[in-house]
């Protein structure tokens, strides 16, 4: 197979969800001698991103965009071991997490295949995620994004308790932190001294592109 | 005109026929419990018949409003088919381990004895109030569709992916989560409320598609339950609090009585009160919307009283401009967050400043 029939492959792959085909794809870009990166960039990415426009215009919906993200995710269980560690050592980092006491992460999870997509390091915390340990990550894994998402009222504070943490432990000068979830604006971002709060996984990963 | 009870009101509202002044009604229900003496937790309201109950009935005493509709959470039903419902003291319980770990588990579903566990608090409870409540305001139960029902047993994110990879494992379920539902209507029936308001959150653009809520809810099975609620003698009502509900599905093909939605400001295509009405949806049903809710926790009495009177006043006007009477009820787009720090002055300024700048 010629290398744009691979990256083609990658592609088709995950726009329609097809995890096998990731899979065979991704290894035959290695076996092949492709350079891991550019099959990602060029074949896994460019089909997310291809699903993420048709999820924003309405064509694709959630189980679409689950599938995708699900059969990008195995073709990079592939091909991120084959980079060498020093080709991503000048990727940007982010946490991402559901706050203590909610469990909803669709939302955050979408987010996360956004920013992977977008060739960001993700450290995903999952959810139900005290305050403590966003800050101590944060502070630990040298994040440059703290991204949190809540969809119960009762919880947001909790977002608030992060922000606290991280000008308490010194870390805040060093990241951007933003939210997201139904209950959140961006009035209460600029409440709790978050950077930013956004609607959708795409506008989010357009702002981490803008500050960053 | 002369002043309405509130059985007068909406039953006016509900028949777009002229009232005194629209209708109201903040979706305030476990908040209500900061009502009842003694420091009631949620977790012991949501559990206790009488405490559930008697939130509605001082609610209904301390606010006045126009209907009551007696939500709890929406893990009641995944609690009793069997996933873990994590219950804090004071936050909306909810499921935290699912039940669906592989595809077989979708086959195991079992429709649960709905005289037990929370299914029966939920039906006791109802009872209590609408026994209560009956003559002086419209009272409704609440239940969850079929398709939330087991998207909070099954988990959303793996029950998304499985419509993609094992459809039929999802129609399997979803046979089991409707006719739980069909034992809970007709059990609802005989608490003697005047509707059931039906929770179909599911059937929002950002996460399904016509086909895919057409396949999986509404052509099979949410119309199956929408008849059935009718000819149980309940009104049909729907509450949808996503972001971009399907308008054309819910209001013009299911035919409720009653419309609960929610109004996203930054979401793209998110409809306001008015462009609801002008879209002709209040021409088929009482539609009830869109006060954010967070305003009833974090904003101050004169905010939320300005934003109610100029709901109030864009719903007036573009009822007149389409020629109808009534058929808009100053609500919350979704239930008035329970948090113990949710200001009950806020929700009480919304019904008095609807008394008035909602009077015609």
């Amino acid at each position: 197979m010629s290398k744009e029939e691979i990256l083609s492959m990658l592609s088709e792959a995950v726009v329609g969800g097809k995890v096998e085909q990731a899979k065979v794809g991704a290894q035959k870009a290695l076996d092949e001698g492709m350079d891991a990166l550019e099959a990602i960039n060029e074949g896994l990415v460019n089909g997310m991103s291809i699903v993420g426009e048709k999820y924003a215009a309405h064509q694709v919906y959630l189980p679409q965009v689950l599938m995708s993200a699900h059969t990008m995710y195995a073709g990079l269980d592939i091909l991120l071991p084959a980079i060498p560690k020093t080709q991503l050592d000048d990727r940007k980092k982010c946490s991402i997490c559901v706050v203590e006491g909610d469990v909803h992460d669709i939302g955050k999870n979408i987010v996360k295949t956004m920013m992977t997509a977008a060739g960001y390091d993700v450290v995903d915390l999952g959810k139900d995620v005290p305050a403590d340990q966003i800050v101590e990550t944060a502070d630990k894994e040298a994040v440059d994004v703290v991204a949190m998402s809540t969809l119960m009222t009762p919880t947001m504070d909790g977002m608030k308790e992060v922000i606290d943490g991280l000008v308490e432990s010194g870390t805040r000068s060093k990241v951007k932190v933003c939210i997201g979830g139904p209950p959140t604006s961006p009035a209460f971002a600029e409440e709790i001294g978050a950077d930013h709060r956004d609607t959708n996984a795409q506008d989010c990963v357009g702002w981490l592109k803008e500050v960053l | 005109m002369a002043e309405m009870n509130h059985i007068e009101r909406a039953m006016a509202a509900l028949g777009n026929q002229e009232v005194d002044r629209l209708t109201t009604y903040p979706i305030a229900c476990g908040v209500c419990r900061k009502l009842l003496p003694g420091n009631v937790t949620y977790k012991q309201w949501c559990s206790d018949p009488k405490l559930f109950a008697d939130a509605f009935i001082a609610g209904q005493k301390y606010f006045d409003f126009d209907f009551c509709i007696g939500l709890m959470d929406l893990s009641v039903m995944a609690g009793d088919l069997g996933a873990h419902v994590r219950m804090d003291e004071e936050n909306t319980p909810f499921v935290d381990q699912h039940i669906v770990h592989d595809p077989e588990d979708y086959e195991k579903l079992e429709v649960p004895d709905i005289r037990k566990g929370r299914s029966n608090v939920l039906l006791e409870g109802t009872k209590i109030y609408a026994d209560k409540l009956k003559g002086e305001v419209i009272t409704a139960g609440f239940l969850e569709g079929p398709l939330l029902a087991l998207s909070q047993s099954a988990g959303a994110e793996r029950m998304f992916m499985d419509m993609f990879t094992n459809p039929e494992l999802i129609h399997k379920a979803m046979e089991v989560t409707t006719a739980y539902d069909v034992e809970m209507v007709k059990a609802f029936a005989q608490t003697g409320v005047n509707g059931l308001c039906w929770d179909y959150l599911w059937a929002n653009y950002s996460c399904l598609g016509d086909a895919e809520y057409g396949e999986f809810e509404a052509n099979k099975y949410a119309s199956k339950l929408n008849q059935l609620t009718q000819d149980e003698g309940m009104a049909l009502a729907i509450h949808n609090c996503a972001d971009l509900p399907h308008l054309d599905t819910q209001i013009l093909k299911y035919k409720p009585a009653i419309y609960s939605m929610a109004y996203y400001p930054l979401i793209p295509g998110s409809p306001k009160a008015s462009e609801v009405i002008e879209k002709g949806y209040a021409d088929k049903c009482l539609v009830a919307g869109q006060i954010d809710p967070q305003l009833f926790v974090r904003g101050s009495v004169e905010k939320i009283s300005k934003v109610t009177t100029d709901l109030c006043q864009e719903v007036k006007t573009a009822l007149c401009k389409r020629g109808i009477k009534s058929s808009y009820c100053i609500s919350s787009g979704c239930e008035v967050p329970p948090d113990i720090g949710t200001k009950m002055e806020n929700i009480k300024a919304v019904v008095d400043i609807t008394k008035t700048a909602g009077a015609f």
